[in-house]
């Protein structure tokens, strides 16, 4: 035979039974569907945060390596610049000194070239005057015997040439 | 046709003060689908959720949000409690579904947890503005108001009780007289089978049990954090 309870009842033993059962579904609840779904959603957030902050400083590495390389290529277009500027100075110093060189050199062989050649004309010279001083007073010689000594013949012969040349 | 109360299965001890009930047995069959729903949806959860680890971390997340809501910042500690009324209740309202008697259109079910959150009201008011405010809150705005506080105060859980007792249980009332008077009808028409049972409670079923429980599961606890929620003040 079935035994009902009234439609409408209040019972210290129904409400304290229910009072038990709502305290164990609270704490099935809470063991098996809010403490592991909260560890996941922690773990998850802490991943999460981790990349950010990973990213954030991979980030900041990127920026301070491309300053570098900036800096680091400015620096080399300078040195570059410096090296050019150098060289070029450096190299227009030193042509004008060979040129400088060349110079001095080409006028000091002029000039040895004009003292040498002054020398043998005043050489030649001499010697030409000699030739003809002695012809002369061989011809001359021949021509008046011992009127004139040797000594006069040359001595007019030597005028005679200064006249001359 | 007869509606009755819960069923008396037995008595602990063979007490008579002790009875097991339907509603109890049911409460515990809800117990179990809830424990097994709550393994079943955290089992082997990744970092990278998929399916029904989804489903769980939404209703832990839904609950969170309602609670910051409702109760302020800084009272996810009651989360677990308003999931454990939200699926109770709604379960325990759902379990007619499955032909149960449905565990809230028991009293003593709706009054107990109508008691918890007169408790955790009466907790959170002393604990935030002190006994003395507490007893000093019944008699404002002017010490005649004393009994009507008094009487406004022990409404709370009454009120909440029976709403919600009195909406499954006028649900269960109301489709088992449509289910009998349909019965009825089919007979007076002289169909052979009770044609006319088919189809027709279920559709207001669809209101009574389906809406009505999920409704009335969520306006308990939305009250419950509500009230609490405001006792801090």
């Amino acid at each position: 035979m079935e035994i009902f309870q009234n439609f409408v009842t209040i019972g210290g033993w129904n409400i304290f039974v229910t009072l038990c059962n709502t305290f164990i579904t609270y704490l099935i609840v809470r063991k098996f569907l809010f403490k592991p779904v909260r560890k996941m959603l922690a773990a998850r957030s802490e991943e999460v945060q981790a990349m950010y902050d990973q990213a954030e400083s991979d980030r900041a590495e990127a920026a301070a390596m491309k300053k570098d390389y900036t800096e680091s290529i400015a620096n080399a277009k300078a040195e570059a610049a410096q090296i050019t500027q150098t060289a070029t100075r450096r190299a227009t110093v030193r042509s004008e000194e060979i040129l400088a060189e060349a110079n001095r050199q080409a006028a000091d062989m002029k000039k040895k070239a004009e003292q040498s050649i002054e020398m043998e004309r005043k050489k030649a010279m001499n010697e030409i005057k000699d030739e003809i001083a002695g012809l002369s007073i061989m011809i001359a010689s021949k021509v008046v015997e011992k009127d004139i000594n040797q000594k006069d013949h040359e001595r007019l012969i030597e005028e005679f040439i200064d006249k001359v040349g | 046709m007869a509606v009755h109360g819960p069923e008396v299965y037995t008595y602990l001890f063979g007490n008579p003060s002790l009875p097991i009930t339907e509603t109890m047995v049911n409460y515990w069959i809800v117990m179990l689908f809830i424990l097994f729903l709550c393994i079943f949806l955290t089992h082997g959860m990744k970092k990278i959720p998929k399916g029904k680890q989804v489903i769980a971390e939404k209703i832990v997340l839904m609950v969170d949000n309602l609670v910051d809501q409702n109760m302020g910042p800084n009272s996810r500690i009651y989360s677990p409690y308003i999931a454990t009324l939200l699926m109770s209740s709604a379960f325990g309202s759902l379990v007619s579904l499955v032909a149960l008697r449905s565990v809230t259109a028991d009293l003593n079910t709706t009054l107990g947890w109508a008691l918890i959150t007169f408790v955790m009201i009466t907790y959170t008011k002393i604990r935030y503005g002190g006994f003395k405010n507490y007893l000093k809150s019944f008699t404002e705005p002017i010490a005649v108001m004393l009994p009507l506080n008094i009487i406004s105060e022990c409404a709370t859980p009454v009120s909440m009780s029976f709403r919600h007792f009195g909406n499954i249980a006028g649900g269960l009332v109301i489709t088992t007289l449509l289910l009998s008077a349909l019965g009825s009808l089919s007979t007076m028409l002289h169909i052979p089978i009770p044609l006319l049972q088919i189809g027709i409670p279920g559709v207001t079923s669809l209101y009574f049990d389906l809406f009505s429980g999920c409704i009335q599961a969520f306006i308990f606890s939305m009250l419950t954090m509500a009230y609490v929620g405001s006792a801090k003040e």
